[in-house]
């Protein structure tokens, strides 16, 4: 009796959550509405047994993905005001469409049946006097070795992905390799041009690579980098 | 709620859950059907929709589990637990997608995406 | 009995892609090329192990290896290995060279290995996340691109709902039917009385799978994702995902639903005949020739489906060897599509072609067989793959379907033969393309000499692919 007001209980705020997730004006908000679903969700599955679940739905839910949610939603400094503007544009025919949608499911659940012999067919029967984790344990590393390797490798992908699309290289930030400055004896000269001369009287400073013989550089590449060329060799 | 006249069905299965399969199913019906509305009805904000697709995942990890519990079969909950990593990875991608999307256009309106139109 | 040496191509091929991964981490420099060649040489290696694999099932029933996923597989990795030979060049040139995109490939093609040999609910989800998880990365691989940022988000968004679905329908058929094996299914679900929670789930299974193979109801992301991504990663979006989907959908409505055939046949007719008429008559006023070969993509999905709506051994074998056929003819076109640059700028314009055929006679010869291909014009390979699903729909009694096949052909054909008009007869109004990379040229001739000439040798794989089928039955 206490068990089934609790499932009531947390059925209603699960779903008072949802709905404010999808509707809230803020952003923040619903993450924040998010994790309250995912806690809901956790306190229905410890109702149906599945502690062990319950708690990875805390810890990984709320305590990582939930949690990058609303460091993205930060981080992205998005105008609030303008957001969530054109939500009662929609809202009518979506709501039909909702409602179409959940009525039919719910005469689906109104009609089922399990299979007539589903209960034969049960791979993994929980075990009598074993409790939930444990119990996972034992099938989670041995039956379904393949599939744990499999979700091992999805998540190795999904760290690639992020490192690949939002990592940028040294691009921002500039930093001194002293080897390299070294190394570099021969592509700098020093000269001592006389006070007042132009850049015509010092000429085209680079690097000591002869163009290939015969082959004068064309006049118009001397005034587009003979500035820049010219502020190196002064320095 | 319609699905109430079920828990008689389930015979001698039910003694894992305190209240019926059909009300753990009418949850995650509700569950799916906010995440679908979700995804159609917001316009203004991508992170929105990807909260959305967690609330579809979250439906269906509750219904395997209702019915791991119902059947006294833990496939069900390992399946949970597969789709719980995914979908942190998915997560992880979605948003990483959504940051580039940011950085290139500097919104994540829904309604500004339309550069490719056919 | 776990039987794990029997998935040896698939774990051979996850742990080189492991080791490949640090081998590109470790060095300072960039390592696109060798480690694309390292790729291409595991891909290898896993079509050489997938050949010499034994029949049986592993891992307690998740996995499955017999003719039929050995075709699926060999065809798969045949397309990704060139898929990523036609990614060399051109990502080089983009500035997309990072060593991340073939091995991104890797874990693609895994997951369609997993997916085509999935024996289990379970495995069949984890088999497709992660061939979509690596797919909308390498979608917006162009990162400062904003056409391929969006490309990746609305493949992503739509694929991650279709995902959802999928996943939804799979865990109504879990609970109702009592488990996730597919040999177990299929003896649960073979009564007459199968309860309407198990036909809603196999809905909802096959929603999710027909946004996979984009059939019609489900296509519209495929143009967006196809124009917006890169070229060659549009060039495998077209091309081995699209196999691995295929056998996918045959091997979960043959095996465990295949009782329930009544029901399933009429959704993937109405799926076929949709998509072969959005195919035919949306591609007309294209000008972007990826979005053009996006709607020809639709179309030829559904030719290919109407060898699965007929429902018997001889539609399953025209799906095979139609889907064989595609893969190489589109490997080939995306090929000279790839090498369309001037100038160094890449070219995506139906316009951009013209004149071709005097200032590259070699590529706009392949060109027009390909399109001649595609068209379905004898005695190309094109009009084989035709010719089987449309037999086998006619001999099944699917008359309405055969016509409007051959209706949708005719139609289609227009506007591949627009493309041979404008290389052959436009004038060249920029110039000549510049020179193509060796790479391309060995994709060009290799797959356009299989479309040129497979007349000559039909029986090859028409033989392989009805083995396939009668182990997939059997």
């Amino acid at each position: 009796m206490i068990a089934a007001a609790a499932f009531y209980l947390f059925a209603a705020v699960l779903i008072a959550a949802a709905v404010m997730v999808v509707t809230s004006r803020n952003p923040v908000h619903s993450v924040l509405f998010l994790i309250l679903a995912f806690f809901n969700a956790a306190a229905l599955f410890l109702l149906a047994g599945a502690e062990f679940l319950a708690m990875i739905l805390v810890i990984v839910y709320v305590g990582a993905v939930a949690v990058l949610f609303l460091f993205v939603v930060m981080m992205l400094d998005v105008d609030f005001a303008k957001l969530r503007e054109g939500f009662q544009r929609y809202a009518p025919v979506g709501g039909v469409v909702g409602a179409i949608l959940l009525l039919e499911l719910l005469l689906v659940f109104g009609t089922w049946q399990f299979a007539s012999d589903a209960a034969g067919f049960r791979l993994n029967p929980a075990p009598a006097g074993v409790d939930n984790t444990r119990a996972l344990g034992r099938i989670l590393y041995t039956d379904f070795v393949w599939l744990f390797q499999l979700s091992g490798l999805i998540l190795l992908v999904a760290m690639i992905g992020a490192i690949v699309l939002t990592l940028r290289g040294k691009t921002s930030t500039k930093r001194q390799d002293i080897a390299k400055q070294v190394a570099r004896s021969g592509s700098v000269n020093l000269r001592q041009p006389a006070l007042g001369a132009g850049l015509g009287a010092i000429g085209i400073e680079r690097p000591p690579v002869e163009p290939p013989p015969g082959e004068k550089p064309r006049q118009v590449e001397h005034a587009g980098h003979g500035h820049d060329h010219g502020h190196g060799g002064h320095h | 709620m319609p699905a109430m006249g079920m828990t008689t069905a389930m015979g001698d299965t039910t003694e894992m859950m305190a209240v019926g399969l059909g009300h753990y199913l009418t949850v995650s019906a509700i569950l799916l059907t906010l995440g679908v509305l979700g995804i159609f009805l917001n316009r203004k904000n991508v992170i929105v929709i990807l909260m959305s697709v967690e609330l579809i995942l979250l439906s269906v990890t509750l219904n395997l589990v209702a019915f791991s519990a119902t059947l006294g079969d833990l496939t069900g909950q390992v399946f949970a637990m597969l789709i719980l990593t995914v979908a942190a990875a998915e997560a992880a991608i979605g948003l990483a997608i959504v940051v580039i999307y940011f950085r290139n256009r500097g919104t994540i309106e829904v309604e500004e995406i339309s550069t490719l139109k056919g | 009995m776990l039987n794990w040496t029997l998935a040896l191509p698939e774990i051979v091929l996850g742990v080189s892609g492991l080791f490949i991964l640090l081998g590109g981490v470790i060095p300072k420099k960039e390592s696109f090329f060798p480690v694309s060649m390292a790729v291409i040489g595991a891909l290898i290696l896993a079509a050489v192990l997938v050949l010499g694999q034994g029949e049986g099932t592993a891992f307690l029933g998740q996995y499955v290896a017999d003719n039929f996923s050995r075709f699926a597989k060999v065809l798969i990795l045949l397309g990704a290995a060139l898929g990523l030979l036609l990614a060399l060049d051109f990502n080089e040139k983009a500035g997309l060279g990072r060593f991340e995109y073939p091995v991104l490939m890797l874990f693609a093609t895994l997951g369609m290995m997993v997916m085509v040999s999935a024996n289990d609910l379970m495995s069949l989800y984890i088999g497709l996340e992660l061939l979509s998880l690596s797919l909308y990365v390498i979608a917006a691989f162009d990162r400062d691109n904003p056409r391929s940022a969006e490309a990746g988000l609305k493949y992503f968004v739509l694929g991650a709902l279709a995902s959802g679905l999928l996943l939804y329908g799979a865990s109504l058929v879990y609970g109702f039917a009592g488990t996730t094996n597919f040999d177990r299914l299929a003896d649960a679900l073979s009564g007459d009385d199968v309860g309407t929670g198990v036909v809603v789930g196999l809905v909802f299974v096959l929603a999710g799978l027909a946004f996979k193979v984009s059939a019609v109801p489900f296509h519209m992301w495929t143009p967006d994702v196809y124009e917006g991504a890169p070229t060659p990663v549009t060039a495998f979006f077209a091309t081995a995902p699209k196999v691995a989907a295929i056998a996918l959908l045959m091997h979960v409505l043959i095996g465990p639903f295949g009782d329930l055939s009544a029901q399933w046949m009429q959704v993937i007719w109405v799926c076929s005949a949709g998509s072969m008429i959005l195919g035919a008559f949306a591609a007309i006023g294209q000008r972007n020739i990826k979005r053009l070969m996006a709607y020809s993509s639709i179309g030829h999905v559904g030719y290919a489906l109407m060898g699965l709506a007929v429902a018997n051994d001889t539609g399953y074998r025209g799906v095979l060897v139609y889907m064989a056929i595609y893969v190489v003819m589109n490997l080939g076109t995306f090929a000279v599509l790839i090498a369309m640059r001037r100038r160094g700028r890449a070219l995506e314009q139906v316009e951009d072609l013209a004149g071709l055929g005097k200032t590259d006679p070699a590529m706009a010869l392949w060109m027009a067989v390909f399109m001649f291909s595609m068209a379905g014009i004898p005695p190309l390979a094109g009009f084989f793959g035709k010719l089987y699903v449309f037999l086998a729909a006619v001999q099944g009694g699917f008359w309405t379907l055969a016509v409007i096949g051959i209706v949708t052909s005719v139609i289609a054909s227009y506007y591949y033969l627009r493309i041979v008009k404008v290389m052959y007869f436009d004038a060249a109004p920029d110039g000549a393309l510049d020179a193509r990379p060796a790479s391309l040229t060995v994709v060009m001739a290799s797959t356009g000499l299989l479309t040129l000439l497979f007349f000559l040798f039909p029986a090859a794989l028409i033989g392989a692919a009805q083995v396939a089928v009668a182990s997939l039955a059997g």
